[in-house]
């Protein structure tokens, strides 16, 4: 019944890098990618710190190969790249050998060019095309173009900033139910003002770099970013012998039923879903080597977060980490982004440091991995926890 | 599977200024909906702040499953796998026109994060089980109209495959001044069999 879930390919492109090996490269040496923004023209320019990708729209588009009528969002652009990079790495070279689905996630979808174009969509003909992909399902069906996925599943998840996490939850379980032999997971998010102007007015942007998990945190760094995963069911796996990079192991979803937006101070959410994933795992806490955390940088993440990790783990909790400090919050997307963090954890027996990290926070003595560590990870936790307590928890292991 | 098993235990209407438990009236206000639904908090002693903030689906579908959950002896307190499916035809739409026209006049610019919060039909779900504290599935719907083929298959289903010990089921419509709830409990127990006739029938 627990069938395994295997990774056999990943793409990723984020502020840290365009692929999968600059990402590990940044990682490791503790380079972050949160800078100054320089391509959206925003009056909140001296304000913010977000983590950008250098590569313009038109570098994108050139890349992709595309002519100068298509109408793709950025969110598009990034994930159609970081997919195909997947399943490049994943060696497939016939989409049709397997049942393959696509479940992408966003949560800005084509919003870039709709706050671009708004004012002029209604007389200038030549940015219409962009109306057409202003919805989040727009950017999934590019993706699904691009990489040759049709007659299949093919579907959008946009569940705030758990996205990614729950795509991967949905890939794993249509495997694990036999509905399909393969599915590509993941998320895409471009920067926009629409999340930029949001989530100021939300007054939970850091001015400088975001600081996870410190006691002088000031918020969140918005980011920009796109990764894919390819899973394939056991049966697929050894018909095309294929290496396999990691495993799905276990995956738990949860609301913590107490606010629209914001998740409760004592984690029940994230509590809920750790619970869940590790049931799903068959694992008990003490099995986690490492948790790539959440680890927002804003007052209610990190502290709801903290303290669901003490109710998990008691007193001993495994070494933490966020990775926000070097690839900003990339919403839908960080749940995919993170995917891709943890398995290469595994693969390189490697943890990463927590930049920014100065004080422990009063609430609790947590204190998050400040230095890159080598030590045997067979099994490492990710969670993505979302707006309104939408909580998720993925397991990645070594062994299936 | 046992589908013909299930039972609906209660059910609870909300339309025309009256709000009736099992067909009985319980309920009978006046004027536009804001007043009668606030009479109907107070003749209820709802005694819930958050209720005020809510938009007009939210209270709709809110009242009638505080009324019904009540009646059905189900408190906060004590945590029950009650899943929550619920349909209309208008979506949010009475909401985010409101939404709409704080964003449509470019100089007097002003979207308020309170309104854009219910400019989803299923934020109505969440106020239902932030209240009672319901951790369970849930899923909106929406339909041209009242479909009780399909909210009978989805009940069922969910039950059959032990994801909920009972669903709050049903149909909550809002727009402009037109509204109407009718919601019901599915469950092991209860006076009404769980079938597409008799959930019509209950309409």
């Amino acid at each position: 019944m627990n069938k395994g879930i295997a990774i056999t390919g990943m793409g990723i492109i984020s502020a840290i890098g365009n692929n999968v090996e600059e990402n590990y490269s940044a990682l490791i040496s503790g380079k972050t990618g949160v800078s100054k923004i320089s391509q959206i023209a925003t009056i909140h320019k001296n304000a913010i710190k977000v983590g950008e990708i250098d590569l313009t729209n038109e570098q994108l588009e050139a890349q992709l190969g595309l002519t100068p009528d298509n109408n793709y969002s950025r969110t598009a652009l990034l994930g159609a790249i970081a997919a195909k990079q997947a399943v490049a790495n994943a060696q497939i070279t016939n989409m049709k050998d397997y049942r393959t689905g696509l479940v992408s996630s966003t949560s800005v979808g084509g919003m870039d060019m709709t706050e671009k174009y708004f004012y002029q969509y209604l007389e200038d003909e030549a940015v219409q095309k962009y109306i057409d992909g202003h919805h989040a399902g727009d950017s999934t069906q590019k993706i699904a173009q691009q990489l040759g996925i049709d007659k299949s599943l093919v579907t959008t998840i946009s569940t705030a900033c758990s996205s990614a996490a729950n795509a991967i939850m949905f890939g794993a379980r249509l495997i694990k139910s036999g509905k399909l032999d393969r599915v590509i997971v993941g998320g895409s998010d471009c920067l926009s003002k629409f999340t930029i102007n949001g989530f100021k007015t939300l007054m939970i942007l850091s001015d400088t770099d975001n600081t996870p998990f410190d006691e002088n945190r000031k918020g969140l760094n918005l980011g920009e970013a796109a990764a894919f995963l390819v899973l394939e069911s056991d049966e697929a796996v050894r018909a095309g012998n294929k290496k396999v990079l990691a495993y799905v192991k276990g995956y738990g979803n949860a609301n913590d039923a107490h606010h629209q937006t914001a998740s409760s101070e004592n984690g029940d959410g994230a509590t809920l879903a750790m619970e869940k994933a590790l049931k799903v795992a068959g694992m008990q806490p003490e099995d986690i080597d490492y948790i790539n955390a959440h680890g927002t940088a804003t007052a209610n993440n990190d502290l709801s977060e903290g303290r669901a990790f003490q109710r998990i783990f008691g007193h001993k909790t495994p070494d933490f980490s966020s990775t926000k400090p070097y690839t900003g919050h990339t919403l839908a997307a960080a749940g995919g982004i993170e995917a891709v963090y943890a398995v290469l954890a595994l693969q390189n027996n490697t943890i990463y440091p927590n930049l920014n990290f100065e004080t422990p926070m009063k609430e609790f003595n947590l204190v998050p991995q400040t230095q890159t560590k080598e030590k045997e990870l067979n099994t490492v936790l990710s969670n993505s926890l979302g707006f309104g307590g939408n909580c998720s928890t993925v397991i990645f292991s070594k062994k299936p | 599977m046992m589908k013909d098993n299930y039972r609906i235990a209660s059910y609870c209407h909300i339309k025309n200024n009256e709000i009736s438990l099992n067909g009985a009236l319980i309920f009978k206000g006046e004027g536009p909906f804001k007043t009668f639904i606030k009479m109907a908090y107070q003749h209820f002693a709802v005694d819930y702040p958050k209720f005020f903030k809510m938009d007009n689906l939210s209270k709709l579908a809110f009242m009638a499953g505080d009324v019904l959950l009540k009646h059905e002896k189900v408190s906060p307190e004590q945590e029950e796998n009650i899943a929550i499916v619920f349909s209309n035809r208008a979506s949010s739409l009475d909401t985010d026109r409101k939404h709409q026209e704080s964003i449509q006049d470019v100089t007097a610019y002003y979207p308020s994060p309170a309104v854009f919060v219910y400019t989803l039909p299923n934020i109505c779900i969440g106020e239902i089980s932030i209240k009672y504290k319901l951790y369970s599935e849930n899923s909106f719907f929406i339909f041209d109209a009242f479909n009780p083929d399909y909210l009978f298959e989805y009940s069922s289903s969910i039950l059959d495959s032990g994801k909920a010990e009972k669903v709050l089921c049903g149909w909550v419509d809002f727009d402009e001044e037109n509204y109407e709830a009718f919601i019901y409990l599915v469950s092991r127990e209860g006076s009404f069999i769980h079938s597409t006739e008799e959930i019509k029938r209950l309409y």
